[in-house]
């Protein structure tokens, strides 16, 4: 049995369902990619607006379709967000300490915090005062992702959900940003699910699986050999193969995009 | 070499230094003869953002320029007023003796090659009076699907790219140079950059006047395809001439999902008598970003809407500008930070100076509409007058529609009056020396 499964997820918000199906495995030390919804990755952690009205989620054995965003974590399963809040006042090394010790019995000490955000910042190749820094407050989108990324190597999670974290960065941040997941994957066996919109964050992450979900449900799977015939023939072709009125791209030159 | 002597010509039709206020200017007779105070109040500001009020609406460019005409024609020239202290007037500009072709046949102007760094480019597109007389494009970037063209061709070569967007969000008849603008322009300048394609050397589009009596119609399309990154620089030029002209410009810029773009806009229209009216808008779409850098560097009036528009969740901005005046010249500037939805990031900061007895006048609008929860977002002015007979009016506002959010602004206007002043415009010299990027 894989680490994070979910069997059969329906989702619904504001009265609509979003997923219609959805079946997916991760385990430690795997990369998932899968083109598609947000949705899944809220769910996953337990959002309140996402009702899952049929199908489960079960996290190491444990059944966590009803269980709090917090036990989630807990659990260790980790979320990247999408769009991260700032929290003036509180500095990221603050913050990253006080998420530390919601997972311990006791407090971490400080020699070893110390040690461990050392670490972490070398293995991300983050500025140190970076940590000094109030939490998200005034910075770039670029530096919000790495700090969300810093959090994953701090928290250790055993799966962690990326949220679009490729959403909003230049070339050279989600050089930075891919290379730190795909360190934390060889070096810690962490397991990641990809969410994404876009193809370029595969050319710095190797993904052992990548999933296609359109309309709600899983409809391609496969190897890498996935995103080279996304590369060579589009989501447009996808679409019309699978009958499907949505995905994950927009066609350039849609106004409505 | 010494610098041309520069000619004397007279102050453009504003009541600004009747007024005889500085920074802030002094109470004056509103229409119903009451004493207006200004500044501080919402009410004695006059503009407004576009917000998505564009023309095009699946029309053709015909029948969109068959709009202009009919505005163009029974529009007066435009005078633009806030109660009691600042005007800005066109009713000098004699329009009527203005011609959009040259006498000559049109070339590549020599102050292009002047003032433009000579280094790599991705591509450049000269428009001289309203010929395009310089189109080039790196050929690797033509084979991975980028164009640059003259918006014309765009037209007639690309039709189902170009027209769904076209005056998407600018209109064509809220004034008569506006409309004179969508009416007449015959070039403009095209520009796509394909989904995904990353280009490091600038696009450069460049909008020369090299001669009096030149209406010019500039008109800029950018399409920054889903996750592409380009840098966009944009020169207007002109010559020290004598006699008037004008620039009736619209540049609209749209960055789909992801597309990152660095913005440059470098205004100059020398010593002549040139009049500049324009509109700038960039759609900033989900998880785009857009930096943009206006430099506003002097002309005998100018007045520029500027819009940078946040329409998608995940849009980010920088938007970090520069004016300076001299002399007599007018500049009137309205920048707008537009939030039409969250979450979103904005910061907007200009810096200006006024020397000589020009007066400049900057109002930056902050705009968050009804929805865009979860926008954060600073906008500063600061100004300085450097002689004393400059004057500089700087208006931060802000106008929110939502409850989780912050937006603030704060605004400084200093002087300098004893400051010993160096040789030469000092604009000039910047500009000669090669360009500011």
């Amino acid at each position: 049995m894989a680490d994070l499964e979910i069997r059969d997820l329906h989702v619904c918000t504001d009265g609509h369902e979003i997923l219609r199906g959805v079946d997916l495995s991760v385990s430690r030390g795997q990369i998932h990619a899968l083109s598609g919804k947000s949705t899944l990755a809220s769910t996953l952690m337990g959002h309140p607006a996402y009702e899952i009205t049929q199908g489960s989620i079960s996290f190491m054995g444990e059944d966590i379709t009803s269980a709090e965003p917090h036990e989630r974590a807990k659990a260790g399963l980790f979320l990247a967000f999408q769009y991260p809040v700032a929290i003036p006042g509180v500095s990221v090394a603050n913050f990253l300490r006080m998420a530390i010790n919601a997972k311990r019995e006791e407090p971490i000490g400080v020699k070893e915090f110390r040690a461990q955000l050392a670490h972490a910042v070398d293995l991300l190749d983050v500025d140190r005062s970076f940590t000094s820094r109030h939490l998200n407050d005034g910075f770039s989108g670029g530096e919000k992702k790495r700090a969300e990324i810093l959090q994953m190597a701090m928290l250790l999670p055993d799966v962690a959900v990326l949220d679009e974290t490729d959403s909003g960065l230049d070339i050279d941040a989600l050089r930075t940003v891919a290379e730190g997941v795909q360190r934390l994957h060889d070096e810690q066996g962490l397991g990641v699910l990809i969410i994404t919109h876009y193809q370029r964050i595969l050319h710095h992450v190797k993904p052992d699986f990548v999933h296609i979900l359109l309309d709600g449900r899983i409809v391609l799977e496969g190897g890498v050999e996935v995103v080279e015939r996304l590369e060579r023939e589009g989501y447009d072709r996808i679409r019309q193969e699978f009958g499907a009125g949505e995905a994950g791209a927009v066609a350039a030159g849609d106004p409505g995009a | 070499m010494p610098e041309a002597p520069r000619a004397r010509i007279p102050r453009p039709a504003t009541d600004n230094g009747a007024a005889g206020g500085r920074a802030g200017g002094a109470e004056a007779a509103g229409p119903d003869g009451v004493q207006v105070k200004p500044g501080g109040h919402r009410e004695a500001t006059l503009y407004s953002a576009l917000a998505g009020a564009g023309a095009g609406d699946g029309r053709s460019l015909a029948e969109l320029r068959a709009q202009a005409l009919r505005a163009y024609e029974s529009l007066e020239l435009p005078v633009w007023r806030r109660s009691g202290f600042w005007t800005t007037s066109l009713q000098k500009l004699e329009l009527g003796s203005l011609r959009r072709e040259p006498d000559a046949a049109p070339a590549l102007p020599e102050i292009v090659e002047r003032t433009l760094p000579a280094r790599p480019r991705a591509g450049r597109i000269v428009q001289s009076a309203n010929a395009i007389v310089q189109l080039e494009l790196d050929p690797d970037l033509r084979e991975r699907g980028v164009i640059l063209c003259s918006l014309k061709d765009a037209f007639r070569e690309h039709p189902d790219l170009v027209a769904p967007w076209y005056s998407k969000r600018l209109t064509v008849d809220r004034h008569k140079l506006e409309a004179a603008n969508a009416a007449f322009w015959s070039a403009g300048a095209f520009l796509y950059v394909p989904p995904e394609v990353v280009v490091s050397d600038p696009f450069e589009v460049v909008y020369a006047i090299d001669a009096r009596g030149i209406a010019q119609y500039g008109r800029t399309l950018v399409l920054g395809g889903q996750a592409s990154e380009f840098r966009l620089h944009e020169y207007d030029l002109g010559e020290d001439f004598e006699g008037q002209a004008l620039h009736a410009g619209a540049v609209e810029v749209y960055l789909q999902d992801g597309a990152r773009c660095r913005f440059a806009q470098v205004q100059d229209w020398g010593a002549g008598e040139v009049f500049d009216v324009s509109t700038r808008l960039v759609d900033v779409g989900r998880d785009a970003y857009c930096h943009w850098l206006p430099a506003l560097l002097g002309g005998h009036l100018v007045r520029q809407h500027l819009e940078l528009a946040v329409s998608e969740p995940g849009g980010e901005m920088a938007f970090r500008g520069l004016f300076f005046t001299e002399e007599l010249e007018h500049l009137d500037v309205f920048a707008v930070d537009l939030h039409e939805t969250g979450p979103s990031e904005g910061d907007v900061h200009w810096r200006g100076a006024a020397t000589g007895q020009s007066r400049a006048s900057f109002e930056g609008l902050i705009q968050i509409n009804p929805g865009a929860q979860r926008t954060h977002t600073y906008l500063q002015i600061h100004s300085m007058m450097l002689s004393p007979k400059a004057r500089v009016d700087a208006i931060p506002s802000v106008l929110v529609s939502a409850d989780d959010v912050s937006a603030s602004h704060g605004g400084t206007v200093g002087d300098l009056l004893h400051a010993k002043p160096r040789a030469g415009p000092p604009r000039r010299r910047a500009r000669d020396r090669g360009g500011l990027f």
